[in-house]
């Protein structure tokens, strides 16, 4: 097949398929309900059950605090149709317009825009900047683990 | 006979892809069955293929003039009559098997293929999601026995792109079951959809290519199980539709391991080759311990298909 009917064949295909798509509809992220939320994140981590969730209010995307203590946050989040979740450590958050932008150190997620409104961002915020906080050491306090 | 030629039929099938994956999309909207469809991972796995090919255009070269040296070596020819073209093509499902198995038990191959496996969905553009790293995993000497037995390279690589247009049709939620003698011989929808299962049943099972009964001869037969619906894309599922990383995040995750500091030689090697989920200290699962860790809290499903 000559090179520049196999370009026109595969430009032409794929914009004609991504528009058929996008103009029916495929192109809305998922929504989640909050147990929806849990299986999604129980689904990539099985091992780590779930003390508290935090759920967006538009649905795509919630702040999993693990039952582990020791355990950074976790967040899950709407991905095309789908869902992804990730431990949120090494994570750089940066508020924007749209609400927070979270940059994590993984080559394969390397970003996260969550659509949160401002009261709910500074909530957020707040609760992904304290778990990545170094804790106070306290003298004479015995660890949680000898209590 | 250095002057024997045989379409590219990948190339050709180029039209027939593109029509199917608007009828099975189409089938799917009326229906409201038969699998699902999302724009950007739709793109992202078309992208992909149009990019495997490009690549098959640059680096092709590699391989063609590792089997031509071969060709050049062997005293045998078997000509390309239909009889040797069914037995290469039969020898060469036989070597997908092979390749495909390496391609899910060796990290280096397993860089290279993982991309495939890495949309959480199942249509007939998942099909399309290929590699643009193949010839980095030098897979290309599991061909060089049928080059040296006497079979053309260009009869090889034919066959070889018979194969791969023959595993576009599997990638289907659309279809159930085939005829059991069907289900029984070929590689079928059903089949295929285990082997794209992150569930821990179906990690590592149904490699085949064309006949399935490699992976019954071979023991990595396992049945799709109504009880057991496959969950599809990876156990890390990635988070990203640029193919740029699609493509290369497993062998950035391979640098980045070999090269941490405090290892062994003997552990960086492994970093590489060893089975995905390997880990010098034991922190990351491979597909036994998460079948092993499945077990402990699923008991009932020890001895089931799969465990």
């Amino acid at each position: 097949m000559p090179l520049e009917l196999l370009l026109i064949l595969v430009v032409g295909g794929i914009s004609a398929i991504a528009l058929l798509l996008h103009l029916s509809g495929r192109s809305k992220p998922k929504v989640m309900t909050e147990p929806q939320a849990r299986a999604a994140w129980l689904r990539q981590f099985p091992e780590s059950p779930i003390a508290d969730l935090t759920l967006a209010r538009d649905g795509h995307a919630a702040l999993i605090q693990t039952a582990d203590d020791s355990a950074p946050l976790g967040l899950v989040w709407s991905f095309g149709a789908d869902t992804v979740a990730r431990f949120l450590e090494d994570a750089k958050l940066s508020p924007c317009k749209k609400g927070l932008h979270l940059r994590l150190a993984d080559f394969s997620a390397p970003a996260v825009q969550l659509h949160l409104n401002q009261p709910e961002a500074m909530l957020w915020q707040g609760m992904i900047e304290g778990a990545s906080a170094p804790q106070p050491q306290m003298q004479n306090q015995p660890r949680a683990q000898e209590v | 006979m250095d002057a024997v030629s045989f379409p590219d039929v990948t190339q050709l099938a180029v039209p027939i892809f593109i029509a199917a994956i608007l009828g099975e999309f189409l089938w799917i909207a009326l229906k409201g069955r038969g699998g699902r469809y999302e724009t950007r991972d739709a793109v992202t796995s078309l992208i992909m293929g149009a990019g495997s090919v490009a690549s098959g255009i640059l680096l092709g070269f590699i391989a063609w003039g590792f089997f031509m040296v071969l060709w050049e070596i062997t005293p045998l020819d078997l000509g390309t009559s239909i009889g040797v073209i069914i037995l290469c093509f039969v020898l060469d499902d036989l070597r997908y098997y092979w390749v495909h198995r390496f391609g899910h038990r060796i990290r280096w191959v397993w860089a290279s293929h993982v991309n495939h496996h890495s949309s959480q969905h199942y249509n007939l553009t998942t099909a399309l999601r290929q590699t643009w790293t193949g010839t980095f995993t030098f897979m290309m000497v599991v061909r060089a026995p049928l080059v040296l037995l006497g079979f053309h390279p260009a009869l090889v690589l034919f066959v070889g792109g018979i194969n791969l247009v023959y595993q576009f049709w599997i990638h289907t939620e659309a279809i159930g079951k085939m005829p059991r003698w069907f289900e029984a011989v070929m590689n079928t929808p059903s089949h295929h959809r285990a082997h794209h299962g992150r569930n821990p049943r179906y990690l590592d099972c149904n490699y085949a290519g064309v006949f399935i009964i490699w992976d019954k001869m071979f023991g990595t037969f396992v049945p799709e199980q109504d009880s057991d619906p496959v969950d599809y894309g990876l156990v890390y599922n990635i988070a990203t539709f640029n193919p740029l990383r699609v493509a290369f995040h497993e062998w950035v995750a391979i640098y980045q391991d070999v090269t941490q500091p405090g290892l062994s030689l003997k552990e960086r090697l492994l970093y590489a080759v060893a089975p995905p989920g390997y880990s010098h200290d034991g922190s990351r699962d491979t597909s036994e311990t998460i079948k092993a860790k499945h077990l402990a809290r699923q008991p009932r499903d020890s001895g089931t298909p799969g465990f």
